[in-house]
């Protein structure tokens, strides 16, 4: 068998899926932390500013994971051919299959995985644009916490959320989607790396996959 | 103070030293120079006393109690020397017939030139049946008297935002009245009760500037409720140096730590409660050692709960509350793991049995 290399993502999209890697790691364990801060002293007069400290790094790391997001609405739109949304979503009739296809392969209906696209399988593209989705509105959630009397957030932020402890608890529920969406998209990762031999692990990398080459 | 023991009739007249205070007072809490304090008293003091219809719905009564009973005469008194007040139910001589001729009286004498305050929530279900006033519901005097009215001040979060009555499940479909006017600009001054200096300086600065204070969008004067409590809250450095009160009576709540862990509500609510502050003893919840509540916020009574804890409980519509967020989070992460664990094990089984090796899997493309 002849394998032949193919680039799939470019270095923009590698970039944004390891901000947010780090942005989302970030923002998980200060976040936990802001929620529920422990006692760090009863001396006074130290300095130590570990609350505003932590809420200082979830601040930066929003920004990155903003910053993230909104590359990755940029690829979403002008990026390659498996960045684009219409390479994510069930909308034609041969992506619509490959969908269907993907959830019968995942519930181990069939073994022949057989359309093997460069990009994404549907299914995981469709979950990656509800993905992307939630963290618009955790991005909005976030902002109207940190930036109450700016009036931009304040206007989505009341539209969305009615009010600031609303938008909290939003804000900290949808970071349990992150967490559990996680866990799946590791699981689903080392499954499909051990399904296809195509280097989809080493694809967010280097950026290349490889697949069989058509033999004639 | 202007006020003596001895005094014990309700004494509407303020005297020019204790008028000139509360002018300032006012100033103060509208955030003005106070070169514009000579104006404010100009307004305070002109001929034409604006002609206020105060109309009660579904409330206690505790916006106007503490309104009259802030241990502050000069507010008080104030509110009612520079306004004419021509119908208040608490306050008013006039009783039955009286009272209802002095309504209309005013209604049809002023009509676009009175303000109208709003103190409680108007019922809507079963055609407003739920709050009657001489007969009639609440929605048809608030129909009647708000398009006359030049403006509406909807006081206390009742008339702003529904209050307890709108709480879930709300059964008598209570509604602020920001919701049932249109047409006629409406002010609100939510809190459970709101400081009489947040509506006094509404008052003032329409008796000045001819024009309601600029508002955020939910409508709430910014000079009042433009700043979040945590942000300006005395205990804040409490805050950023981790040192809470981990519950009730502990060493951290006895020296005067920061709320935050027993469930204070400053860092989602937005008030003057730090600096203007209640009561002429320059208390609020906080400085004596209780969380705050979130009362000025919409639905409070629904969002802001359980009030002493940080987050609100997860609900599901038609079972109810289920557990808190956490617990929440937890669970479901639980039963992805299990399910990618089961998924696995069903993959790593179907090979066993079936012995099929991906490698020699053909692929075309």
């Amino acid at each position: 068998m002849i394998y032949e290399e193919k680039h799939v993502w470019s270095i923009l999209l590698r970039l944004y899926h390891w901000s947010l890697v780090i942005a989302l790691i970030a923002l998980t364990v200060t976040g936990f932390y802001i929620n529920a801060p422990w006692t760090q002293t009863t001396l006074e007069g130290t300095g130590l500013y570990p609350v505003q400290t932590m809420r200082n790094i979830h601040g930066l790391a929003g920004y990155l994971f903003t910053a993230a997001i909104l590359a990755r609405l940029f690829l979403l739109l002008f990026g390659n051919r498996q960045e684009r949304i219409m390479s994510m979503l069930p909308l034609t009739r041969r992506n619509f299959r490959n969908m269907i296809n993907a959830v019968r392969a995942y519930l181990y209906m069939h073994d022949d995985y057989t359309e093997v696209r460069l990009g994404h399988n549907i299914l995981a593209g469709t979950s990656y644009i509800l993905t992307f989705i939630i963290a618009l509105f955790q991005i909005t959630s976030g902002f109207y916490l940190r930036l109450p009397e700016n009036t931009f957030w304040q206007n989505w932020g009341v539209t969305f959320f009615g009010n600031q402890q609303y938008a909290r608890f939003i804000h900290h529920l949808l970071m349990w989607y992150f967490i559990i969406f996680t866990v799946v998209h590791l699981y689903l990762v080392i499954w499909n790396e051990l399904k296809h031999r195509d280097g989809l692990i080493s694809s967010i990398l280097s950026g290349n996959k490889f697949r069989l080459r058509k033999l004639k | 103070m202007t006020d003596t023991a001895q005094s014990t009739d309700l004494k509407l007249q303020v005297d020019r030293r204790g008028f000139l205070k509360g002018c300032t007072m006012v100033a103060a809490a509208l955030g003005i120079s106070e070169a514009m304090i000579p104006k404010l008293v100009e307004a305070a003091t002109s001929a034409q006393r604006p002609p206020v219809i105060w109309l009660h719905f579904q409330e206690c009564t505790g916006c106007t109690e503490s309104l009259l009973r802030a241990s502050h005469p000069d507010i008080g008194r104030l509110i009612l020397d520079i306004i004419s007040l021509d119908y208040h139910e608490t306050v008013m001589a006039a009783a039955g017939h009286q009272a209802e001729k002095s309504l209309h009286d005013t209604l049809d004498k002023y009509a676009g030139k009175f303000l109208c305050v709003v103190e409680g929530a108007i019922p809507t279900k079963d055609k407003g049946i739920y709050c009657k006033i001489a007969g009639r519901t609440a929605v048809d005097i608030l129909a009647e008297v708000a398009p006359k009215a030049a403006a509406i001040i909807a006081i206390g979060s009742c008339a702003t935002y529904g209050g307890i009555q709108a709480a879930e499940p709300n059964p008598t479909g209570a509604k602020g009245v920001q919701d049932l006017v249109s047409g006629t600009p409406v002010i609100n001054i939510p809190g459970c009760p709101p400081n009489p200096i947040s509506f006094m300086g509404t008052v003032l600065h329409y008796l000045t500037f001819n024009r309601l204070p600029v508002t955020d969008n939910l409508g709430r004067p910014l000079f009042a409720y433009g700043r979040r409590i945590h942000d300006h809250c005395e205990r804040r450095a409490h805050f950023d140096e981790g040192r809470f009160a981990e519950e009730f009576g502990d060493f951290g709540h006895r020296n005067g730590y920061c709320l935050y862990k027993v469930g204070c509500k400053g860092p989602e609510t937005f008030s003057n409660c730090p600096s203007a502050r209640f009561n002429d003893v320059d208390v609020w919840p906080v400085s004596v050692g209780h969380g705050c509540i979130g009362c000025t916020e919409p639905n409070f009574w629904d969002t802001m709960t359980p009030f002493y804890e940080r987050l609100p409980n997860v609900k599901i519509p038609g079972i109810g509350t289920v557990t808190d967020i956490d617990s929440a989070g937890k669970t479901i992460l639980g039963v992805a793991a299990a399910a990618v664990g089961i998924h696995a094990a069903i993959g790593i089984g179907k090979k066993v049995i079936k012995g099929c090796g991906c490698k020699n899997e053909t692929k075309e493309s």
